[in-house]
């Protein structure tokens, strides 16, 4: 069954066109790996779909739901969504706890006790129950980031995004991140991941999209995109990342 | 239920207050800080005012005279008082509103908040003052012909106009608030599903107050001392009373005239002082730990 269905989508800012008409199809359960150079607009399809930026043009359905439209509220749509960033955004204000909590007290409507227990057992997940009175600024970027995967999750979202989650990270931290992943990729979460890391991509992903300027150039499976990419732009990419 | 609510939303702004054990055992060693900084502040004054007797007992002046005009000093220092109890919160809720004014996406309100700005911190205080006092003034008068009323009125007018000058710096302050809470903060607060009303009271506004609570309190120290502006519209406020006493000291002894003025001082740097301690305590009350610079 589709979760994510994407027709035609366009966007630009200003002169600058960075979306030119991409359809896409994910599967309940699949994780699909976006990679491609820097600039090519695969942060901007990844805030397209949770409605961070309304596309100019096109449209995105989540389980057959046209969410860019006017009947749906945004609030809506990015409640059925998780994302996480390269640059973490935890509020910093605000203990891993009460980072975890404030969506479900906030948006949900748990009351302080559900919530509570319900963020500790997210914390658990990622395995950081023992720092949930921690600040963000009193974690490793490693932490920061599966609390940032943790506050995401807290929503029983139907869809998480991930734009270049390890990215920022230093290289000693990236593996904890990863494997979070890759356990929320066997639990059968549906994944859209743009991402830098061939190798987290080559085990977890279901299919690859090659991106490149605004558009799917390629999209199939890690063997066929790693091992025999049908594009020479494909082929310059993946040869250039994996040498 | 909506009275519920409004309570919990203020308890948010200074999160640390419940957030945990450890956060109560911070609220305790910053109200303990106050205390003894205010008793600091109280402990400089009360050696001015020795300092102001002993000069007395060497019989560089009549002691006597200190005494006396303490009172009367008294009197100008509740006025005062009230007259801070008006303008600091005053300024601050103008500053506030237009200082949000100026970040939103509207057009017409971020005008408004410029304008605003402009207008109020461009012109002189004092300008303001004597403006708002007499239009309103005129105004009463053409309407009522009480001119009790209308003296009332315009003197309150007066304060109003001072508070719509703080509030003009403190737009500004509020605004650098705003301005310096990163975009990511939005963008994440949006992805978990929070209206930008709850995205603004969340995660906005508590940490856009982190970084303007300092420059506030340096906002609320200096209009504290320009509420002595307005006894030219006629407020007999601390300032005032002090003035009025200085021509029969002058004639009776010069050093008189300094004893006025010392005293003075110490009355206004008491209230200074607790204003901006206040300011201080909340500050520790929004720090984040591990974000602040280490300690001295």
């Amino acid at each position: 069954m589709t979760m994510v269905r994407i027709r035609g989508l366009h966007k630009s800012f200003g002169s600058l066109h960075v979306l030119r008409g991409v359809d896409l199809d994910v599967n309940r359960g699949d994780v699909l790996c976006i990679i491609g150079p820097s600039g090519s607009g695969k942060s901007t399809l990844l805030r397209c779909t949770n409605l961070l930026i309304y596309p100019d043009q096109g449209d995105i359905f989540i389980e057959d739901v046209k969410v860019n439209s006017r009947e749906v509220r945004p609030e809506w749509v990015r409640q059925q969504i998780g994302m996480v960033f390269q640059q973490f955004n935890l509020f910093t204000h605000l203990t891993a706890l009460r980072n975890v909590m404030l969506g479900l007290v906030r948006v949900k409507g748990m009351d302080a006790a559900a919530a509570r227990s319900k963020a500790e057992f997210e914390l658990e997940r990622v395995g950081l129950a023992e720092k949930k009175d921690a600040y963000p600024a009193q974690l490793s970027g490693g932490q920061q980031q599966r609390v940032a995967i943790a506050r995401a999750l807290a929503m029983d979202p139907k869809v998480m995004l991930f734009d270049e989650p390890t990215s920022a990270l230093d290289p000693e931290y990236i593996h904890e991140v990863l494997d979070v992943m890759k356990r929320l990729a066997e639990e059968g979460m549906t994944m859209m991941v743009v991402t830098h890391e061939m190798g987290f991509a080559k085990e977890v992903a279901d299919s690859i999209i090659f991106f490149n300027q605004g558009q799917i150039v390629e999209r199939g499976s890690p063997e066929e995109i790693f091992d025999r990419p049908g594009h020479e732009r494909t082929k310059a990419f993946v040869g250039k990342i994996l040498r | 239920m909506v009275q519920r609510r409004w309570l919990e939303s203020l308890k948010t702004w200074v999160p640390r207050w419940r957030s945990s054990v450890t956060g109560r055992a911070d609220f305790q060693r910053n109200a303990t800080r106050f205390v003894l900084r205010v008793l600091a502040g109280l402990g400089i004054t009360a050696l001015g005012f020795g300092l102001v007797i002993w000069l007395g007992t060497l019989r560089y002046y009549n002691l006597g005279y200190a005494e006396s005009i303490l009172p009367g000093l008294g009197q100008g220092f509740l006025v005062t008082i009230r007259l801070v109890a008006v303008v600091i919160p005053l300024g601050f809720a103008l500053g506030f509103l237009f200082g949000w004014a100026r970040t939103t996406r509207s057009l017409i309100l971020r005008g408004l908040g410029a304008a605003y700005v402009e207008v109020f911190r461009g012109l002189p205080p004092i300008v303001l003052i004597f403006f708002s006092y007499l239009i309103t003034t005129l105004a009463i008068l053409n309407i009522s012909k009480n001119p009790f009323i209308a003296g009332d009125v315009a003197l309150w007018m007066g304060a109003i106009a001072l508070s719509l000058h703080s509030g003009a710096y403190q737009t500004e302050i509020i605004r650098a608030g705003i301005l310096s809470v990163p975009t990511g903060q939005i963008e994440a607060a949006d992805s978990v599903g929070l209206s930008r009303w709850q995205t603004m009271f969340r995660v906005t506004l508590p940490q856009a107050f982190r970084v303007s609570l300092p420059p506030l309190g340096n906002e609320f120290a200096s209009v504290i001392k320009d509420t002595s502006l307005l006894n030219i519209i006629g407020w007999l406020d601390l300032a005032q009373i002090g003035l009025l006493q200085v021509p029969a000291a002058l004639k009776a002894d010069f050093n008189l005239v300094f004893i006025i003025w010392i005293e003075i001082a110490l009355l206004y740097f008491v209230l200074t002082f607790v204003v901006t301690k206040v300011v201080r305590f909340v500050e520790n009350a929004y720090k984040v730990p591990g974000l602040e610079a280490a300690e001295l």
